[in-house]
């Protein structure tokens, strides 16, 4: 399966989330979230922090978004980015045979 | 040490952003080793160092996805994983999931969901364990006695360690019949498998776990497939349950982007180490090491259980101390034995 299918069946699970389901999340033992008026205080903040805080206090839907594209993004450049540094190592990434 | 203490805006909390890449590595270690996502050990690490509990098990689901993308490229890029089954195991997997979830919601009613919820999870875990180091102890030894101990017998041709139950479920040819030829799995009902992802949804959704803790060995001992195709196609569940709690947790604003960062940072470099691991230590040695790891999950479940039913902090002390060493000391053992592996493979012992 290629990468582009992948990131489409990502966001199509991202759409059936936020058209089903924008208040529950379960967590061990099924103990439920709600939401919350939580701000955060930004007066001590500065750069990145600041805009986080921001963006997290307007809009929370924005915030998953930049959350989720965030993790996605760093997540998938993490991946090739160790994968030439193992290589540079010397271990080997390819396929391998499998022994029970 | 207040030199490498950051800020996190969302929560509010310093934080020693070297503990951060440290609990992440671990994890990640441990996550591309056994294809689950680890938060039985991010969530009450986080919990430890002063996130709400809410917070922490966001910035966790946050993470597990990030570091899932990882894990999933090197497993498929190994060739360990079966998109067939994966997909068909995530979307039956929903349903039940759903189910759980429901009778979650109708235990809180009675106003008792948490402790039974608890003992369920300590029955499932100890349970698995106990049959898992049966499996290694009694059946796997039996079984390559009778099998494959032919002097002479190719590599190539010995035959996967099938568990019995999978090969007796194998024998029900209740149409339509599917065929996993990555898994090498000929024919097997299709029914057999929709019912098997109901129930592993069914325990995830009422023990509130993200699946990988459940589908790997479901993967091995009931549909049959070898230890390292079980590892990568479970994280295909991980990967997308993940994205789905991510945002889920994001929109209810409990995630914080900071501190997932830099989780995902080390547990990048820990789940491509992992990942690489498993090449190295044969099926049965995962299958050793998860069975430990299960174990002493179960025993601290049931120090927290103690916990509950007496009130004394010590009890609390001691699960998350033996969840934390626990995580700590499987992911030592697993570098050290890739580490040894690989100094033989170069000829240096």
């Amino acid at each position: 399966m290629s990468i582009k299918k992948i990131i489409a069946l990502l966001l199509l699970c991202i759409v059936i989330a936020c058209a089903f389901n924008n208040s529950y999340a379960g967590d061990v033992g099924g103990k439920e979230v709600t939401s919350l008026d939580h701000k955060v205080d930004t007066t001590n903040l500065s750069g990145v922090n600041l805009w986080i805080a921001d963006l997290y206090n307007n809009n929370k839907l924005m915030y998953a978004i930049v959350v989720t594209l965030v993790m996605a993004a760093l997540g998938t450049t993490m991946a090739f980015g160790t994968d030439l540094i193992l290589k540079m190592f010397g271990m080997d990434v390819t396929k391998i045979s499998h022994r029970e | 040490m207040n030199v490498f203490n950051i800020n996190l805006p969302v929560v509010g909390v310093q934080f020693n952003i070297l503990i951060l890449v440290l609990i992440g590595f671990c994890v990640g270690v441990i996550a591309g080793f056994f294809g689950e996502g680890g938060g039985w050990f991010v969530t009450p690490a986080l919990n430890i160092f002063g996130f709400p509990m809410a917070y922490a098990i966001g910035t966790c689901l946050s993470n597990i996805f990030g570091q899932s993308i990882g894990a999933t490229k090197r497993h498929q890029r190994m060739g360990n994983i079966d998109w067939k089954l994966g997909l068909i195991s995530v979307t039956v997997s929903i349903v039940g999931f759903e189910i759980g979830s429901q009778v979650v919601l109708a235990l809180e009613k009675t106003g008792n969901a948490g402790n039974i919820i608890r003992w369920c999870y300590v029955v499932f875990l100890s349970g698995l364990s106990c049959f898992m180091f049966y499996d290694y102890f009694v059946l796997q030894k039996r079984q390559l006695n009778d099998e494959n101990e032919i002097p002479g017998t190719p590599v190539e041709d010995i035959q996967p360690c099938r568990s019995k139950i999978a090969e007796r479920l194998y024998i029900i040819k209740l149409p339509p019949m599917i065929s996993f030829p990555i898994s090498q799995i000929k024919a097997v009902s299709l029914w057999i498998i929709i019912a098997i992802f109901l129930c592993t949804g069914f325990c995830s959704g009422l023990l509130g776990i993200g699946g990988g803790f459940i589908i790997m060995p479901t993967l091995i001992y009931l549909i049959g497939l070898p230890t390292i195709i079980a590892v990568g196609t479970s994280l295909i569940t991980v990967l997308f349950s993940s994205a789905y709690g991510c945002f889920i947790y994001a929109v209810n604003g409990r995630v914080e982007l900071v501190a997932a960062v830099i989780l995902l940072i080390g547990a990048s470099i820990g789940v491509q180490i992992g990942a690489t691991a498993v090449k190295y230590i044969k099926g049965y040695g995962i299958r050793l090491l998860f069975a430990i790891m299960i174990a002493f999950a179960a025993l601290s479940v049931i120090t927290e259980q103690f916990y509950k039913m007496t009130g004394k902090s010590f009890f609390q002390t001691m699960a998350e101390i033996i969840l934390l060493g626990t995580a700590l000391i499987i992911t030592t053992i697993i570098l050290s034995k890739l580490y040894i592996e690989i100094r033989k493979e170069r000829g240096r012992y």
